[in-house]
């Protein structure tokens, strides 16, 4: 497959819970090595949308295809990293087990080898969290545990990452430097971040898809004034920098 | 008494394991349910003449069968659904047995069990589901862990989340079934939460979990027969205040340990993360 075809093709894909319209009519293209940021107001539909790619709900009509293929069929392509990482927190499971689900059937293997485990102790030196892989999941700080998920989604291999609301524990430094590592990473993997904060929209991040039921494409890296104008009730942090529509643009752009 | 001995080990054996995976997926509900609707299914047995053992697990893997469709298919309802099966479960039993002329049995032995008169047979029976249990556990181990903790992420690893969901939800419903035989319903579900409820504070994996739930429970169930025969008690409800007190002391530790980790560290705590 060429690097020009779409790594996601999403066609009029439309999804509802319950009766109410979460997604109506969505569709983009996704290309391979992509950095997409995928913002919007909460409830506007973001995690439905990254989940729907996922292949862990069924659009009500439309399609998705992942390198051609059903969702389904490529789970075993994407890294995730959801955006709750402190569901089950008393539940005793240690760092590492938690990050050796991430090699769990790879490659169709029902078991864990010492190579799954070699794989899992590199993303833990990668996430900087050596030193706590026999901690107790619940014994560890909000930020490290959102390490060790995004940990778990890289012990996967993936070609696409995604990852809902991975900042939310993280405080700014941590958040540079965690998007300092995306972009590395991006060099190999297609990168979807799905984030309510305009703030990362760095300079890492090649496109941006506004998600309120429906979706607008935007190649580049700018929060446009027609973006602001459709109504997605932006962040007051991007607006309070004094340089609406402008901040967001690559460092060589001013 | 090497009878009820043999039944302790094999009744701790199995319920520190299931009881574990009941635990950790907030369960202790469904099993109650299906422990509850059981009883009807010693009606029906007994209704149609048929063998009490077929009746029990047969009633049993069907109410767990549509309980478990209903937790992974409309979950905010599941607990209403699991609470009306529990109590028609119960009230078929009832009404199945005033219907049946000549012998009834007794609601007490149902409640309370007699693991002072188990028969042989049953302990063969016990010893096979153990085998099973230990089998599927430690071959499905890295599955049911991954199911336990964050089911999402283990279909999108292709595990087949709901088929393995069936499977143990169903070992859950025939472990009830066997271990009401020998120590009552009111014991099983004792046995299948308080000691995985402890181990749960201090095991550092799911495995170690189970395993610590194993020793807990047997230390209950042996204590308890002992108990229960230095002074001529009914052993089931014996056992479970030995279970009770261990929770209870258990809590105590626990809350003395907090005490004193937060008087030892000068980390604030509410600055973490």
């Amino acid at each position: 497959m060429t690097s020009d075809t779409p790594i996601i093709q999403v066609r009029d894909l439309s999804f509802s819970y319950n009766g109410q319209p979460a997604l109506v009519n969505v569709s983009i293209d996704v290309p391979d090595k992509e950095f997409l940021a995928i913002i919007g107001p909460n409830g506007g539909g973001k995690s439905t949308l990254v989940k729907l790619i996922l292949g862990l709900l069924e659009p009500d009509s439309g399609k998705i295809l992942v390198r051609g293929r059903s969702p389904k069929k490529m789970a075993h392509c994407f890294g995730y990293v959801p955006q709750d990482v402190n569901i089950n927190i008393h539940f005793p499971i240690s760092v590492i087990d938690v990050i050796l689900m991430g090699r769990l059937r790879h490659r169709g293997r029902g078991r864990i080898n010492a190579e799954d485990r070699q794989k899992a102790m590199e993303t833990v030196q990668l996430m900087g969290i050596a030193g706590f892989e026999n901690r107790r999941i619940k014994d560890l700080s909000a930020g490290q545990r959102e390490r060790v998920f995004i940990a778990r989604a890289l012990a996967t291999d993936p070609d696409i990452l995604i990852l809902d609301e991975p900042t939310a524990g993280v405080d700014t430094s941590g958040k540079t430097e965690l998007y300092h590592l995306l972009g590395k990473l991006n060099e190999t993997k297609t990168i979807i971040v799905v984030s309510h904060d305009l703030m990362i929209v760095s300079s890492y991040v090649k496109s941006v898809a506004c998600v309120n039921q429906t979706v607008h494409y935007h190649p580049g890296n700018e929060i446009t004034e027609a973006m602001l104008d459709m109504g997605y009730h932006c962040p007051v942090e991007l607006v309070a920098h004094g340089q609406p529509h402008r901040i967001l643009k690559t460092h060589g752009d001013f | 008494m090497q009878n009820a001995l043999l039944a302790a080990v094999l009744a701790s054996l199995i319920c520190g394991i299931i009881g574990s995976f009941v635990v950790v997926n907030r369960l202790v509900f469904l099993a109650g349910g299906i422990a509850h609707a059981a009883y009807g299914g010693i009606g029906l047995a007994f209704f149609f003449g048929i063998p009490y053992i077929y009746g029990t697990i047969g009633v049993s893997l069907v109410a767990a069968l549509i309980m478990t469709t209903v937790a992974i298919t409309a979950k905010n309802r599941a607990d209403t659904f699991i609470g009306v099966l529990w109590a028609v479960g119960m009230a078929m039993g009832v009404i199945l047995l005033d219907l049946t002329p000549g012998y009834h049995t007794d609601l007490m032995s149902y409640l309370f069990g007699s693991i002072l008169a188990v028969p042989s047979t049953d302990l063969w029976w016990m010893f096979g589901l153990g085998v099973v249990t230990v089998a599927l556990t430690v071959f499905f181990y890295r599955d049911i862990l991954a199911i336990s903790y964050d089911a999402e992420f283990a279909k999108l690893r292709g595990v087949p989340v709901n088929l393995l969901y069936f499977v143990f939800i169903a070992l859950v419903a025939v472990s009830i079934v066997f271990i009401i035989r020998v120590v009552g319903l009111i014991l099983v579900i004792a046995l299948l939460t308080i000691p995985p409820y402890i181990a749960e504070q201090y095991a550092r994996s799911l495995m170690a979990m189970m395993f610590f739930s194993v020793i807990l429970s047997l230390v209950f169930n042996i204590t308890g027969l002992w108990v229960s025969y230095q002074w001529d008690l009914t052993s089931g409800a014996t056992i479970i205040m030995v279970a009770a007190t261990g929770f209870f002391i258990s809590l105590g530790i626990s809350r003395i340990i907090a005490l004193i980790r937060k008087n030892a560290s000068d980390d604030p705590g509410v600055f973490r993360g």
